[in-house]
């Protein structure tokens, strides 16, 4: 598997690091060596609609099999607040890059 | 805009990345095509509640002609106000809630709003009993892919109203 995913970005959840129309490159390999950390920006697969992909900054790692996330525009974001923490295996990977 | 950017973009082209979102729910989440589709059996209604008003002869009194300009007066201020919220409930579907990953499976869809707007003005305009039902019939098939792209089937059913038309509601679970 190649360890490169390139995503777009949509929505405001993540201003101003992330804004629609962004591209990030992802590393699917980054967890493979070490754990998930706090601060890390990630892709994962949404728990509420399992097709698409949500872009989001982990806020906690409350146990090694799970984290939290949160968007940066907390007033404009559908993160753990609303869906509880997610799986590490719900992770694609972490952003590596941003193209702007 | 760095050159790496512009590479990515150029690999859209070749294969579309897939996108990952920094969803927000405010102002998003709360839609539902019912609106138009109530607005719309209303204007049905005030058309056929037109149609069916007696018009007064040459022998009625002044009353009587009073009465019939009153009753057409409210049929048609209510076809008009009717009309602009069916229109407007659909511009809010298309514009906040439907998005392009929508516009893939149902490539239909924007021509099927521009021609429902179109229709809501002709059933706000006239006295026309086709347009009106062209622009329920519209509110219902933009309901269906609404409902599907909510993961729900529809159903067709007589609506409980005096229209008695055709209308799609989302089968829920």
């Amino acid at each position: 598997m190649f360890p490169l995913r390139r995503f777009r970005v949509e929505d405001d959840s993540m201003r101003p690091e992330l804004a629609t129309g962004d591209y990030v490159l992802v590393n699917r390999w980054a967890y493979r060596f070490r754990p998930p950390a706090k601060g890390d920006i990630v892709v994962v697969r949404d728990p509420e609609t399992p097709d698409r992909f949500l872009v989001k900054r982990i806020s906690d790692v409350p146990d090694a099999g799970q984290i939290r996330l949160a968007g940066d525009n907390a007033n404009r974001s559908r993160d753990s607040r609303t869906f509880g923490p997610i799986d590490l295996r719900e992770i694609v990977g972490k952003v590596w890059i941003r193209l702007r | 805009m760095s050159l790496l950017y512009l590479l990515a973009r150029w690999l859209d082209r070749i294969s579309p990345a897939p996108i990952a979102y920094a969803h927000c729910d405010i102002p998003c989440g709360i839609y539902d095509p019912h609106h138009a589709q109530l607005a719309a059996h209303t204007v049905v209604r005030m058309v056929d509640l037109i149609n069916q008003l007696e018009k007064p002869g040459t022998g009625a009194t002044p009353e009587q002609r009073q009465e019939y300009t009153n009753k057409l007066a409210r049929y048609v201020a209510t076809k008009e106000q009717h009309s602009e919220i069916a229109k407007n409930e659909l511009r809010i579907l298309w514009a906040d809630y439907f998005k392009p990953e929508h516009l893939k499976t149902f490539p239909e869809l924007h021509d099927l709003v521009w021609k429902a707007l179109k229709t809501g003005s002709k059933a706000r305009q006239e006295i026309n009993l086709q347009a009106a039902e062209d622009l329920l019939k519209a509110t219902n098939d933009i309901a269906s892919i609404f409902w599907k792209t909510k993961g729900f089937e529809t159903i067709t059913a007589k609506a409980p109203y005096p229209t008695e038309r055709l209308t799609i509601y989302p089968k829920f679970k």
